[in-house]
């Protein structure tokens, strides 16, 4: 399988402090990744060695399968991006702006209307980008990233300070891109739900290290249901589904019980009921992105 | 590819006010004389045989001050360009050398710079032939007083633009420019090799081409140095 992007134990110190540790990362062609991690994993450094902003204290980048160290310049032409808050010269309008990276990128005029079109600035192109909101300074922002027509392009928090209706036009971009335009993207955020609505793969990061690295539906087989039971006399009423011979949890006077099919949540019920237990309630808990996300990254259990 | 970058460059650079500054230093020194001149003209005159030189000393006292204080004025505003928005990181991700982002910045403010002489030579040369100083025009003499200072006075703009370009707190480079004008202010109790002195064409061996010699040689040594500073550092 050729990797888009492909990291071997890419490590970045700062002084003391240990931002990246040996992060292994491997993107496909067309894969929209998403990189999961809380504030402060190490999401950023990362972003910034792949585009070449920093030097890796150790380790390897290949892009398009070439050394980021010795090719950058080459790799560089191929890939757009966008690092934290967006970047644009405040004096100079929408227009200006994309021009004065055009002539750098060399593309011709035409580009600058196409991606204005894309993300739809094109009213606002003449205005000075001072007066943009934030929703559209990040929109600009990706306007100059697409510019080359890029075939990876590497956002770092896009949604970062947008409104619902700004997140929402955002993710629909980015979502557009990879079957219109071929390209593979790296969309890195702290916010799973952001991912789990965009990405088709997701690497979790966490302390500078990758924990988990595979599409999104192998990370939603982690959110099974549980059920659990309120019951009258729950020690006595576990007790005696455990000599049933059924596995159960017993937790804070409640009763758990780990994918369960219908047929075994009736059983249950009926050996309490002839067992003379009170039933409450049986609950479907379901467990979020969000939990199987905070259970990794506080690193307390490993799944 | 420097070639891109420049055009880029100068286009960033608009509405900034710029180049309305590269125009107001030399105005600015001219006007000075303007003043001098037109308060105690015949004073001035019995100074002097040769009115032409003694106007050109005239205009020269001021020139070393305009020009240090223009460039550490130009080489903030150039850098706070690329730092407001941290464009720095935008820029240098796309498919560019470092080392040619510097030559550029350096480019368009030598550029500037140069233009600024220019114009203080025609300035300069357009009041002196209203004030009608004689006949013979010194034009060598007027293009070395234009120029020089300027040659002289690369070492400083080479370390301004190195210390703005790698600052991210635009205090210290606006402080060194600040000392750079008090520095240049004081020229003549510095001793040759303070690079604030240069510019004034002053040294102990009364030859202004020593401080244009070495005003290129220490300026291209401290440009690579800035560069290679510039490019080995991590973009924040």
């Amino acid at each position: 399988m050729e990797y888009i992007v492909q990291t071997e134990n890419l490590s970045k110190r700062f002084g003391k402090e240990q931002a990246v540790a040996g992060m292994d990362l491997k993107i496909r062609k067309g894969e929209i990744y998403g990189f999961l991690g809380p504030n402060g994993a190490g999401k950023t450094t990362t972003i910034r060695m792949l585009l070449g902003l920093m030097r890796p204290s150790s380790g390897t980048i290949k892009i398009f399968q070439k050394d980021i160290t010795k090719e950058r310049i080459n790799i560089l032409a191929k890939v757009g991006s966008l690092v934290e808050n967006p970047s644009y010269y405040p004096h100079l309008t929408a227009y200006e702006n994309l021009e004065a990276i055009r002539k750098i990128l060399g593309v011709p005029k035409s580009r600058i209307d196409e991606v204005l079109e894309i993300v739809r600035l094109k009213d606002a192109a003449n205005k000075k980008v001072k007066g943009f909101s934030l929703g559209m300074k990040q929109r600009l922002g990706i306007a100059a990233a697409l510019l080359h027509n890029p075939e990876l392009l590497i956002l770092d928090e896009p949604t970062n300070g947008l409104d619902p209706s700004g997140i929402i036009e955002m993710r629909n971009l980015i979502k557009r891109l990879p079957s219109e335009y071929g390209m593979t993207i790296i969309i890195s955020s702290h916010l799973l739900s952001e991912i789990d609505q965009m990405a088709t793969t997701v690497g979790i990061v966490t302390k500078g290290k990758i924990i988990f690295q595979d599409s999104i539906e192998a990370m939603r087989t982690y959110a099974q249901p549980k059920v659990s039971f309120k019951v009258s006399n729950s020690e006595r009423a576990w007790r005696s589904l455990v000599a049933n011979g059924i596995k159960a949890e017993y937790k804070e006077g409640q009763i758990l019980m780990d994918e369960c099919s219908d047929e075994k949540v009736a059983k249950i019920v009926q050996i309490l009921v002839q067992d003379g237990v009170s039933i409450y309630r049986v609950e479907e808990e379901k467990r979020s992105l969000e939990d199987i996300f905070l259970q990794m990254t506080t690193g307390e259990q490993a799944i | 590819m420097i070639g891109k970058l420049l055009t880029a460059d100068f286009l960033k650079i608009k509405r900034k006010g710029l180049w309305f500054l590269t125009a107001l230093g030399p105005i600015g020194v001219v006007a000075l004389q303007m003043v001098n001149y037109g308060v105690r003209k015949d004073y001035l005159l019995q100074q002097s045989e040769d009115d032409w030189s003694y106007y050109l000393l005239n205009v020269h006292s001021f020139t070393p001050l305009a020009l240090v204080l223009g460039i550490a004025i130009l080489t903030s505003f150039i850098a706070s360009i690329e730092n407001e928005t941290n464009a720095w990181k935008q820029l240098i991700a796309l498919p560019v050398s470092k080392l040619t982002v510097y030559l550029s910045k350096f480019t368009v403010l030598a550029t500037l710079l140069l233009l600024s002489s220019t114009l203080l030579m025609v300035f300069t040369c357009a009041y002196g032939m209203f004030l009608d100083l004689g006949e013979s025009v010194p034009y060598m003499e007027l293009a070395k007083y234009s120029y020089y200072p300027y040659l002289a006075a690369l070492p400083i703009l080479a370390l301004q633009l190195w210390i703005a370009s790698v600052s991210h707190n635009q205090g210290i480079p606006i402080t060194v420019g600040i000392f750079g004008v008090i520095f240049a202010y004081s020229a003549y109790v510095l001793p040759d090799w303070m690079i604030w002195k240069w510019p004034s064409l002053m040294n102990e061996w009364d030859e202004p081409i020593i401080n244009v010699l070495f005003g290129l040689a220490v300026g291209i040594i401290l440009y690579i140095i800035g560069m290679i500073d510039f490019a080995r550092r991590d973009v924040k």
